[in-house]
């Protein structure tokens, strides 16, 4: 079974009168341990496939199973949990939450999932260890370099067990050196079999990936398999 | 779910903490709603007391006959017009009346008490052996008069507590001599302690004089009233009675109007009702406008920190905060400044408390304080729903875009 199956995808918007079509007609498989980049300009629909594929959004019509599980028909309260239980997100700008330590900041996505104090604290300690930050548990972000926040955020979108990770343009903010410590953290994480979906707009980028789709206009234009 | 509610917990202190002079600015309404009927509660419970203990000394069963109603609005020629009231009427409503047990004249008036070398100016009430019925009041020390001495015109006196203190210290006084405008009376008792009526004034300085005496040498100035005692579970037909008997005594026709008055202690409980009205009323207007103030305050603040944290809503939601999560923390957050409110409010209440305490006594009531809690907690919650619910109802996708 795949592990994320987009059927006949469109998510058609109404901008001023105008309808835009920001996915046009998808159809995507997406198999457990693959590392995937959707490439694509602004305005390809590269975004609203990140945000339908993380379920943040859902379509105007087609069909969107994840594991099996009927996306397309779920409501907000399932949307969530199967974000929390099944998808680990990386953004661009972090999105770490500047008040807390790194440690609480991987703890939040256990706290939504109802988990104990001291489970907690063993798996998010646990996830920070991996991303190497064994020793800057108890750090805000604002005590912490690029790089290292970056692979916070990696910690907290670990730290569940997802089924996918799902990053969007997680190198975008960095230097070309912490960039690259995340991509090979990534390719790690690849090797390890976890499933990985980065989306990009740089070629060097999306080399690391073994497979390619390009988005332009809202529809997948090329898909590129083992490179 | 109790992770989720020390999770939120905690947000909510933080971001209580983070934005400090925010915080108690906004706070700052909750704080004098909260102040503002504790200390109305316990200024009430403070003068319910007072009140109780002044009224005990009265007695709900004495009755008192004068020329006038007490808080009535009479003009004070009208009261001047009517007939005084005469030692006579005693023997005769005594007669007359089935209900009086007890009937004592009180004449009053200010006089000179000195003793050796010692002066002060006081209070005389002229009276009969009946009158320890008609106050509660105990002989601390030495007896009351009799009915002889009464009559005799003997000149003898009890003292209240203060003027032993004032006078004699230590020492007893019983048997001594003290001048009365300069006339001299022979100690024969000391009337028990009893503190200040209404909080106002100290009635344990007094002297208490047979009728007799006090007739022959002091009557040409001061008022006078009777006491009349009658049973407890009689009242009203005692006064009914007395009355009727007052008005054969005056030689009233049928159509005319009394010209006297029958006063009891309700008097005092009805003006003393409108009093507590008012303070309540005055305390609950000022609560009631400084929580609505202070709820729109934190509705305001509530609605600026969603504002600001669209972003960390966006990735909270993103990371699986469903609505109710979402929704529950900004409502905690509201609830979490109320409650901080609430206690710093009682805290402030109980500190002046102690302080009104040594005014007058009274004390902070328990269960006002604790619903003063629950009503700073409900003003966080109504006040935190909208902003909240608001918040829990963002797009995800447009929040974590939000700059």
């Amino acid at each position: 079974m795949a592990l994320i199956d987009l059927n006949s995808i469109y998510k058609i918007y109404n901008v001023g009168g105008e309808e835009v079509r920001a996915l046009d007609g998808v159809d995507l498989i997406i198999n457990d341990n693959e590392y995937l980049a959707i490439m694509g300009p602004s305005g390809s629909g590269k975004s609203t496939m990140m945000n339908m594929i993380g379920c943040l959004d859902t379509p105007t019509s087609g069909v969107y199973e994840f594991e099996g599980e009927k996306v397309h028909i779920m409501d907000d309260g399932q949307l969530a949990s199967i974000r929390n239980r099944k998808i680990g997100f990386v953004f661009q700008t972090f999105n770490l939450l500047p008040k807390a330590t790194a440690l609480h900041n991987v703890e939040i996505p256990l706290v939504y999932a109802n988990i104990r104090k001291e489970k907690r604290i063993k798996m998010a300690s646990g996830a920070l260890k991996n991303v190497g930050l064994g020793d800057r548990m108890h750090h805000k972000p604002n005590e912490l370099s690029g790089g290292q926040r970056q692979r916070v955020a990696i910690a907290r979108a670990l730290v569940n067990n997802p089924s996918i990770i799902l990053a969007d343009e997680p190198t975008g903010n960095l230097d070309s050196k912490s960039g690259h410590e995340i991509l090979a953290i990534f390719d790690d994480l690849h090797a390890q079999g976890n499933t990985i979906i980065l989306v990009t707009h740089e070629d060097t980028i999306a080399k690391h990936a073994k497979r390619t789709i390009r988005l332009f206009d809202g529809k997948i234009t090329e898909d590129i398999k083992d490179k | 779910m109790f992770s989720l509610f020390f999770e939120n917990l905690k947000i909510s202190l933080s971001a209580v903490f983070a934005n400090k002079m925010r915080s108690i600015l906004t706070a700052l309404g909750i704080v004098i709603g909260v102040l503002s009927v504790t200390l109305m509660g316990t200024l009430i419970s403070g003068l319910d007391r007072s009140f109780e203990n002044s009224m005990s000394w009265l007695g709900k069963d004495i009755l008192y006959i004068s020329r006038y109603e007490w808080f009535s609005d009479m003009e004070w020629w009208e009261i001047k017009n009517r007939p005084r009231m005469r030692t006579e009427y005693v023997d005769k409503i005594r007669q007359r009346s089935k209900y009086a047990l007890a009937v004592s004249p009180v004449m009053q008036r200010g006089a000179s008490l000195s003793y050796k070398d010692k002066e002060t100016r006081t209070e005389i009430f002229g009276t009969n052996e009946e009158y320890m019925e008609t106050i509660s009041t105990d002989i601390q020390q030495g007896r009351f008069f009799t009915t002889s001495e009464d009559k005799s015109g003997a000149r003898v006196t009890i003292i209240g507590h203060g003027i032993k203190e004032v006078f004699f210290g230590k020492e007893n006084p019983i048997g001594k001599y003290i001048k009365i405008d300069n006339l001299k009376f022979r100690v024969i008792g000391v009337l028990e302690k009893q503190g200040k009526f209404l909080g106002l004034f100290s009635v344990d300085k007094q002297a208490i004089l047979p009728s007799g005496a006090y007739k022959r040498i002091f009557s040409k100035r001061g008022w006078m009233r009777l006491s009349v005692k009658v049973p407890e579970d009689k009242i009203n037909e005692g006064i009914d009675e007395i009355s009727g008997v007052m008005r054969q005594i005056r030689g009233l026709r049928p159509s005319d109007k009394n010209n006297f008055a029958i006063n009891q202690t309700k008097a005092f409980e009805a003006q003393y009702n409108t009093l507590k009205v008012a303070i309540g009323g005055t305390g609950i207007f000022i609560t009631l406008l400084s929580l609505i103030v202070g709820g729109i305050g934190i509705m305001n603040i509530m609605f600026v920190s969603v504002k600001e944290r669209t972003r960390e809503i966006g990735v909270r939601k993103a990371i699986g905060a469903t609505r109710g999560m979402i929704l529950s923390q900004f409502l905690m957050e509201a609830v979490t400044i109320c409650l901080i409110a609430g206690l710093v409010g009682l805290l402030i209440a109980y500190v002046s408390s102690i302080f009104i305490n040594k005014i007058f006594p009274s004390t902070l009531p328990l269960g006002l304080s604790i619903s003063a809690i629950v009503m700073s907690m409900v003003v966080g919650v109504l006040s935190g729903f909208i902003p909240a619910y608001q918040a829990s109802k963002l797009d995800p996708i447009d929040s974590l875009r939000y700059e």
